[in-house]
C-alpha cells in the first residue's frame, strides 16, 4: 500500500463535513452494497459524512468537488484508467475496497494472456466493453491511501477505515500473514490433514474468518508483501500438500500480483 | 506444603463445587486437537490430554484488551470497568503453570505492575495436573516438567487416586469440602516416585539436551545458521499466538461507528511480525526474517534470563506444531548439537 502524507492527519478541519464519493470500476458491486450491511449503524456513519455521490443509488453525474473517494473495482479499460487518475487528482484520500480493487481480485483472475480472451468470448467484440486492459488492482495506477480488504469487506472495517481518512491516524498497515489470527481461533490447522490453506502467504486482518467456519482461505484479502513464497511451497509439500495446487490457487485473487508466478506484469 | 489423596472418582465433586462459585475452565476437544474452554459439566473436560494447542495467557492476556475508553469529542476518558470473571482453570500441565509464574514476572512481579493482568490472575485459581510428555515436549530441558509454585492445587495421578499439592486456603476448603482428602500413605509415596520416573523416562529422546544454551546463543550470534533459519519465516507470528510465554501487545485507538466514542485496546504482538521494530521516521531495525526469528529465539533463550533468571521458553512444544516453517527452539538445540560433533570432529 502506497501511503500519502494525509493518512496521518485526515481531510476534516474545513468547516463541514467530509464530502464523499463511492464509484466503481469492475466488480459485482457487492463492496458497495456490503456498506449498507452495517445496518443499525447506517445512518451514525452517514452523519459523519457528506455523501455526495454513491454510484449504486445515484445516476446524475459525480461533482467536480470532494474530498475522498471510496473506490470498488479493478481497472479493466482505459476510459476507467484515465477516470480513476481523474478520481485521484480530486480527492484528498483514496480508499480503495474489496478484492477487486485492492488486489485486481475476481476481474484479475483472467488476467494471463487477457488479450487473447475477449476473442475468445466474442465474434465481434462489442464498442459497450470500452477500450479493454489487462485487469489491475486501484494502486497500480494511482496511490492509495487506505485499503478495505477482502472479498466482500467488513462493512466495520471499511468504516475505520473513513474514520481514518476524516479523523487521521498513524496506524500502521501490517504484512503480517493469516496463521496468527487463525491461532487465536483456536482451530486446527487444515495442512494437518493434508489440506491446502492460504493463510501461509495471505496479510491478515480478516481474523481467519473462513478458517473458522471450516473453509481454508482462498487469499481474498491479498498476498502480503512479506509473503514468503518459496517458504510456503516448501511447507505445502512438507504436510503432502502439491506446491502446485498451492500456485493455482493463488490465481485466484492474486493473478495480477507481480510475485505471483505467471502474472501478466 | 500440604500433601492429601483423593480418589479419582472424587474428581467431578471437586468440579463441581468449584462450578458453585467459579467459572471452570479445562481442556476440551476441538477438531483434532484440544484447548481449554469454560465447561458446564465435569464430564465434558478430558484430563488426559496433549498440549493444547493454544495456551492459557488468553485468560491473563487476551489476545485483544480494551484497557480504557474515550469521548473522542471533548477528548476525556470515560467510563471502563474490567470484567474480571471469578475463574478457575482446571487441568493445567506443568509447563503452563511455569508459563504463568513466567508472566508474573512480567506483569506482576516487576518495578510497574499491570492492573489488568493482575486483576485477572488475582481472580483465578489454577489446579494443575500431572501429564505424559508428547513428542514435541522438552519442558524438562529447562527445568520446567515440574510446578514448584504459582497453583492453587496440583493433581498427581498416581493411578486410581491423585496426591494433591495443596497451597491455598481458597482451595484447600473447597477440596475439603467436596472430596474426602486423607493423609498419604507410604503406598501412595512410592507410587508417586514410580509416576514420576515413568513421566521422566518418557521424554523424547530425540530433541538435543544442550548445557549452556544461553552462552551458546551469544558465541553464534553471527553465524549462518540465523540466515538459513529465518529466510524460510513466513510472518505470520502463529509461533507467538500460541506461545504461553510470548507477552508482547500493540495499542491500538478505534471509533465508535458513530465516531463519538472511543476505545484504547492492546493486541497480541510480536517481534516475528514485520512490522514490530518499525520506529518513527519509518525505520525498522529488524526488516528481515532472519532477524526476526533470531531475536525471537534470543528472548526466549538468551535475553530473557539474563534479566528475570528463568528462559522465556518452558519446552511446551506449541510452537513446535504451529509453525509451519518448522522454526522453533528444537531447531537451535539441534544446531547446537551439530556445531558440538563438527567442533569434537575437528579437534
Ligand atoms: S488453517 Fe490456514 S490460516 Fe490457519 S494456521 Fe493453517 S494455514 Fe494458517
Ligand atoms: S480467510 Fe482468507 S479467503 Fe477467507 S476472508 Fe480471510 S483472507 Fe479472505
Ligand atoms: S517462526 Fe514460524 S510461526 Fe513464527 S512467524 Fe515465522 S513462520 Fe510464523
Ligand atoms: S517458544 Fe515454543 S516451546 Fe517454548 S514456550 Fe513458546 S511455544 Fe512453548
Ligand atoms: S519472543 Fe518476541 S514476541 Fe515473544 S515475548 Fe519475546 S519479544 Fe515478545
Amino acid at each position: 500500500m502506497t501511503t500519502t502524507e494525509l493518512s496521518g492527519i485526515g481531510v476534516r478541519g474545513q468547516g463541514r463535513p467530509a464530502r464523499v464519493v463511492v464509484a466503481s470500476f469492475a466488480s459485482c458491486f457487492g463492496c458497495q452494497l456490503q456498506i449498507t450491511n452495517i445496518e443499525q449503524h447506517l445512518m451514525d456513519v452517514l452523519g459523519q459524512i457528506d455523501l455526495v455521490y454513491w454510484q449504486l443509488t445515484d445516476s446524475t453525474p459525480m461533482p467536480e468537488e470532494f474530498d475522498i473517494a471510496v473506490i470498488e473495482g479493478a481497472v479493466t479499460t482505459e476510459q476507467a484508467e484515465s477516470q480513476l487518475k481523474e478520481l485521484r487528482s480530486k480527492a484528498k484520500a483514496i480508499i480503495a475496497i474489496g478484492s477487486c480493487a485492492v488486489t485486481g481480485g475476481v476481474p484479475g483472475m483472467v488476467s494471463r494472456d487477457f488479450y487473447e480472451r475477449p476473442s475468445q468470448v466474442y465474434p465481434k467484440v462489442p464498442h459497450a466493453c470500452g477500450k479493454m486492459i489487462t485487469p489491475r488492482p486501484v494502486s497500480a495506477i494511482v496511490n492509495v491511501d487506505f485499503e478495505t480488504r477482502c472479498c466482500p469487506i467488513d462493512p466495520y472495517d471499511f468504516v475505520v477505515m473513513l474514520q481514518r481518512a476524516i479523523y487521521g491516524s498513524n496506524k500502521l498497515a501490517t504484512t503480517r500473514t493469516l496463521c496468527s489470527d487463525c491461532k487465536r481461533n483456536e482451530t486446527s490447522c487444515f495442512f494437518e490433514d493434508g489440506t491446502l490453506c492460504l493463510g501461509l502467504v495471505t496479510s491478515a486482518g480478516c481474523g481467519a474468518r473462513c478458517v473458522n467456519l471450516g473453509r481454508p482461505c482462498l487469499g481474498c484479502a491479498g498476498l502480503s508483501p512479506s509473503a514468503n513464497l518459496d517458504s510456503a511451497r516448501q511447507c505445502c509439500e512438507r504436510y503432502g500438500v502439491d506446491a502446485r495446487a498451492f500456485d493455482e490457487r493463488l490465481q485466484l485473487f492474486n493473478q495480477t500480483n507481480p510475485a505471483v508466478e505467471d502474472s501478466d506484469r | 506444603m500440604l500433601y492429601r489423596v483423593i480418589d479419582a472418582a472424587e474428581l467431578p465433586l471437586l468440579v463441581s463445587a468449584f462450578m458453585q462459585q467459579y467459572e471452570v475452565v479445562a481442556p476440551v476437544k476441538r477438531g483434532r486437537s484440544y484447548v481449554f474452554d469454560a465447561i458446564e459439566h465435569p464430564e465434558d473436560m478430558v484430563l488426559d490430554y496433549p498440549t493444547t494447542s493454544a495456551s492459557l495467557k488468553k485468560y491473563f492476556l487476551p489476545p485483544k484488551e480494551t484497557l480504557m475508553r474515550f469521548n473522542a469529542q471533548t477528548n476525556r476518558v470515560a467510563e471502563h470497568t474490567l470484567e474480571v470473571p471469578p475463574r478457575v482453570i482446571f487441568g493445567a500441565h506443568a509447563c503452563d503453570i511455569n508459563a504463568i509464574n513466567r508472566l508474573d514476572q512480567v506483569f506482576r512481579d516487576g518495578t510497574y505492575n499491570d492492573p489488568y493482568y493482575c486483576a485477572r490472575r488475582d481472580a483465578t485459581l489454577i489446579v494443575g495436573i500431572s501429564c505424559t510428555p508428547a513428542d514435541s515436549c522438552f519442558c524438562h530441558l529447562w527445568d520446567a516438567d515440574e510446578a514448584r509454585f504459582g497453583y492453587d492445587l496440583f493433581l498427581q495421578d498416581i493411578g486410581d487416586r491423585f496426591l494433591v499439592s495443596i497451597s491455598s486456603v481458597e482451595a484447600a476448603n473447597i477440596l475439603e469440602s467436596a472430596c474426602n482428602p486423607r493423609e498419604a500413605t507410604d503406598q501412595d509415596r512410592i507410587d508417586f516416585r514410580h509416576a514420576t520416573r515413568r513421566r521422566q523416562a518418557s521424554f523424547n529422546p530425540g530433541i538435543p539436551d544442550i548445557q549452556d544454551v544461553a552462552m551458546l546463543m551469544d558465541a553464534f550470534h553471527k553465524d549462518d545458521f540465523w540466515e538459513e533459519l529465518g529466510s524460510r519465516c513466513l510472518s505470520c507470528s502463529a509461533c507467538a499466538a500460541v506461545c504461553p510465554t510470548c507477552f508482547c501487545f500493540d495499542l491500538q485507538d478505534r471509533l465508535s461507528p458513530d465516531g463519538k466514542q472511543g476505545e484504547r485496546y492492546r493486541v497480541w504482538d510480536a517481534c516475528t511480525s514485520p512490522q514490530f521494530a518499525q520506529v518513527a521516521g519509518g525505520h525498522n531495525f529488524r526488516p528481515e526474517g532472519r532477524e526476526r526469528v533470531r531475536h525471537r529465539m534470543y528472548h526466549k533463550l538468551n535475553g530473557f534470563l539474563a534479566n528475570h533468571d528463568r528462559m522465556l521458553c518452558v519446552g511446551c512444544g506449541r510452537c513446535v506444531k504451529a509453525c509451519k516453517a518448522d522454526i522453533n527452539p528444537v531447531k537451535v538445540l539441534e544446531f547446537f548439537k551439530q556445531k558440538g560433533a563438527d567442533d569434537a570432529s575437528a579437534a
